[in-house]
């Protein structure tokens, strides 16, 4: 992802006023997760992996945080249980923002995230919008995360196609 | 060796009710919630939810003492937390593990199945070898009481693992319904809201409040 596209992913989280980012690392991100862990306006906690990004974002939630989980689609994965857990059961609001490797366009071979990442948002109950184009990305995160905070759910933005190559 | 009901009654009476408690699912939290009446406390986190959940709440509230009841199976599936805690080094949180070095030996009459802490895994060296200086293990009541008054009075992080019996013969009787998962949230919310002053309920009204 090119700076000034990451940087539309940054504005976009502080348009929606979230406060506190929780991940790990993902390749095509990296500008992203750079950004956000130099900004002085959004904490950013470097995980051990996305489950427990999950989990830390759910208490940052309680504390009166307005928290986002930057996720890769390998990453969705790992945080099934405890986003299914926290969006199903307990009905707390987490942002998740996600580079769609995997989508139709990825020049490499990852066409497996093709297979899980809508499917398991869908078999997580969580809604979903994907952005193709990078005119979209501030918009998009901020009401996505304005639906999160008032429905109590957990609300996945998706990038692809000219958003995020 | 001593009974997890023992362990959990010395902490309702040495634990300030000021301090945020987040409790891992089974006995840990239905113990808590038949020997205490605090709205302080964030049930039923599973799955090693719990560590992690009590970290995000230090970081969001880092003037408030919190406290992880968690215990070893919990923790086990993940472990990598201790090494998030020690770089961020939330100086109020003390993660406090019940462990019983087996699975299902909260819930049942006979024996699990053995966790990693049930063979030869420390978990307090794995927490002291992941950064976090404060780490020990305690035995019996009063070391119990002794570390987690310690805990509660200075800067963190700490970690304690207590070590309790693979069985919890020993139970409260059931007297209360435990909040739900839903009720839970509305409850702890709210008493967040009103103790520390910030907002975390009440979206939805849009442009028109």
């Amino acid at each position: 992802m090119k700076p000034e596209k990451a940087k539309l992913v940054v504005d976009g989280l502080k348009e929606a006023g979230v406060d506190f980012t929780a991940g790990v690392p993902d390749a095509q991100f990296i500008q992203v997760y750079k950004m956000l862990e130099a900004d002085p306006d959004i904490r950013y906690v470097g995980t051990a992996n996305e489950a427990e990004a999950a989990g830390v974002g759910y208490g940052a939630w309680f504390g009166g945080k307005k928290p986002a989980l930057i996720l890769a689609t390998s990453g969705l994965l790992v945080a099934t249980y405890h986003l299914a857990r926290i969006n199903i059961l307990h009905e707390v609001p987490l942002l998740v923002v996600i580079p769609y490797r995997g989508d139709i366009g990825d020049p490499r071979w990852m066409g497996l995230y093709k297979k899980t990442t809508e499917p398991g948002l869908n078999a997580m109950d969580i809604p979903y919008r994907v952005v193709s184009r990078s005119s979209d990305i501030v918009r998009t995160i901020k009401e996505c995360n304005e639906s999160a905070r008032a429905w109590l759910r957990c609300i996945a933005v998706i990038l692809n196609e000219e958003a995020l190559w | 060796m001593v009974a997890r009901l023992e362990l959990i009654k010395a902490l309702a009476s040495i634990v300030p009710p000021e301090v945020l408690v987040v409790t891992s699912i089974g006995n840990n939290s239905y113990f808590w919630a038949e020997l205490t009446d605090r709205e302080a406390t964030l049930y039923h986190s599973t799955l090693g939810m719990c560590t992690p959940a009590a970290f995000g709440l230090a970081m969001a509230l880092p003037r408030r003492k919190v406290l992880a009841l968690d215990s070893d199976g919990n923790l086990i599936l993940n472990l990598g937390v201790l090494g998030t805690i020690a770089n961020e080094n939330p100086t109020n949180l003390t993660v406090l593990v019940m462990d019983n070095g087996n699975y299902l030996g909260s819930h049942k009459r006979e024996a699990g199945m053995r966790t990693a802490s049930g063979g030869k895994m420390k978990l307090e060296e794995v927490a002291r070898g992941c950064g976090i200086a404060s780490s020990h293990a305690v035995q019996d009541v009063a070391k119990f009481r002794e570390r987690v008054q310690s805990a509660l009075r200075t800067d963190g992080p700490h970690f304690i693992r207590a070590e309790v019996e693979a069985l919890d013969l020993e139970r409260p009787p059931k007297t209360k319904h435990v909040l739900d998962p839903r009720e839970n949230k509305y409850q702890f919310a709210k008493y967040i809201e009103r103790t520390e002053g910030v907002q975390i309920l009440g979206g939805g009204l849009g442009n028109f409040g």
